[in-house]
């Protein structure tokens, strides 16, 4: 079964009683419909709250509890949620990572920036672990992440990369606050931002500095095939166009054209944000993360954001956040200044 | 026989794009496919099946047949993609 339901529910009704079809086969219709009927109810919630949260955001994250953490298991089929597992004891190291590391990404997002989880207001951050068989993959389906275990040749399992946890409960919020859509401009800022806050989070663990840290996407889930092509990491946000990433990506905004898959568009607003916290020295998530985090949640939906208007908001929130610390709006214009986007060429292209 | 070239593309690993170390890609004969599936192909090509928005790192397929008019692709998100084509792909390094 996949994500999206492209058969009505009351054909899968009527498949799971047709005496004749055989049991497995009914028993599978019976089992999608009710899953189907319950990912429906929490598309429709999720929804709702998309819309109530922006409204009276302060109210409700006053009052919200923390978020619920749940992790299901797919049993290596793409059927979702799959079944509960009961908590990080039960075995399974992927459970046990999922659970941890969600933990961890939700008291990230709440000690550093004071989000209660994805939407602001508690949601329950919900994970499917051994997604699909040896899936290489990781996602965020519009209301839960899913992981695959990866083919163990070019990926491993993706619970393994905490940055790649990071990265698809961001896409969570992000689709709670600027609602980004996922194409053009938009499309490569919404995957910076999964990147941005996923490094940060992984920097934020580990304790580091912008110095220290290595500033790679998904070097925990890189495979051994992979590994002796000398290939390190997906991406590199402080070298996008490396030959040691699986997917090298432009530096310059100007290399961006319309329809380019979002994980190359990427590139330059993320070399922007490195350079940024490079720059000034260290913790990302002290100052720069900062401001990206504000530009993210305070100015409302923008779903076909540009690129150079993104920018201009870090100056604009640099010079409201830091306006008594001229470095972080110095760092962050020589971030830009990095990918073609100085003060003056952005206003060219504007 | 007619044949339906598939190419998986995105993902969180950015499969398929512009200097990608990744690529992943398979082959079907139409007649190989059940006839549900069949008729699933025929109404991706013909623009009958709706196409839900991209959901972000979700994989998209690219499937090419050839016809009397000449080839022709379309780009379509993971959901409507039914498995036999996508399990007809294979991920290679280059
Ligand atoms: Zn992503």
């Amino acid at each position: 079964m996949c994500t999206c339901f492209i058969v009505p529910r009351d054909i899968l009704t009527k498949l799971s009683q047709d005496p004749r079809l055989p049991p497995d086969i009914r028993k599978a219709a019976a089992d999608t419909a009710r899953v189907a009927q319950e990912i429906r109810d929490l598309r429709i919630q999720a929804l709702r709250l998309t819309s109530i949260a922006t409204m009276i955001q302060a109210p409700v994250t006053a009052i919200a509890a923390a978020p619920a953490i749940t992790v299901f298991d797919c049993g290596h089929t793409q059927s979702l949620p799959g079944r509960p597992i009961s908590g990080p004891q039960a075995g399974d190291d992927s459970a046990k990572r999922a659970f941890d590391e969600t933990t961890q990404v939700a008291k990230f997002y709440k000690d550093v920036f004071g989000r209660n989880s994805i939407d602001n207001a508690g949601m329950t951050m919900m994970s499917s672990i051994h997604y699909g068989n040896r899936f290489n993959n990781a996602m965020w389906n519009g209301t839960q992440m899913l992981y695959g275990d990866g083919d163990n040749a070019i990926f491993v399992d993706f619970t393994l990369g905490n940055d790649v946890i990071g990265h698809e409960l961001t896409h969570g919020v992000t689709q709670h606050s600027l609602q980004l859509e996922y194409t053009d401009d938009a499309g490569g800022l919404n995957e910076s931002l999964s990147d941005c806050f996923g490094s940060m989070f992984r920097q934020w663990e580990k304790g580091q500095d912008a110095a220290a840290a290595d500033w790679l996407i998904g070097s925990d889930i890189i495979g051994p095939s992979a590994r002796d092509r000398n290939i390190t990491c997906l991406r590199d946000m402080a070298d996008p166009a490396g030959a040691h990433c699986l997917a090298p990506q432009p530096t310059q905004y100007s290399q961006i054209t319309p329809g380019m898959d979002p994980h190359y568009s990427s590139g330059p607003p993320n070399l922007a944000f490195y350079t940024a916290c490079k720059t000034l020295g260290g913790k990302s998530w002290e100052k720069i993360g900062q401001v990206w985090y504000r530009v993210m949640t305070t100015f409302g939906p923008s779903p076909r954001m540009k690129i150079p208007e993104f920018a201009n908001r870090t100056r604009q929130v640099a010079g409201q956040m830091f306006g008594g610390t001229p470095d972080v709006g110095d760092a962050i214009e020589q971030g830009w200044s990095a990918v073609g986007l100085s003060r003056s060429e952005g206003a060219a292209i504007a | 026989m007619e044949r339906l070239q598939i190419e998986r593309l995105g993902g969180l690993a950015g499969f398929g794009g512009p200097g990608s170390r990744i690529k992943s890609k398979g082959e079907v004969g139409m007649s190989d496919l059940s006839a549900a599936d069949q008729r699933a192909v025929a109404d991706l090509f013909d623009n009958k099946t709706p196409i839900p928005p991209p959901k972000p790192d979700a994989f998209r397929y690219r499937i090419t047949r050839q016809t009397a008019q000449g080839t022709q692709a379309i780009e379509v998100p993971e959901d409507v993609v039914p498995p036999a084509l996508r399990n007809s792909v294979k991920d290679t390094l280059e």
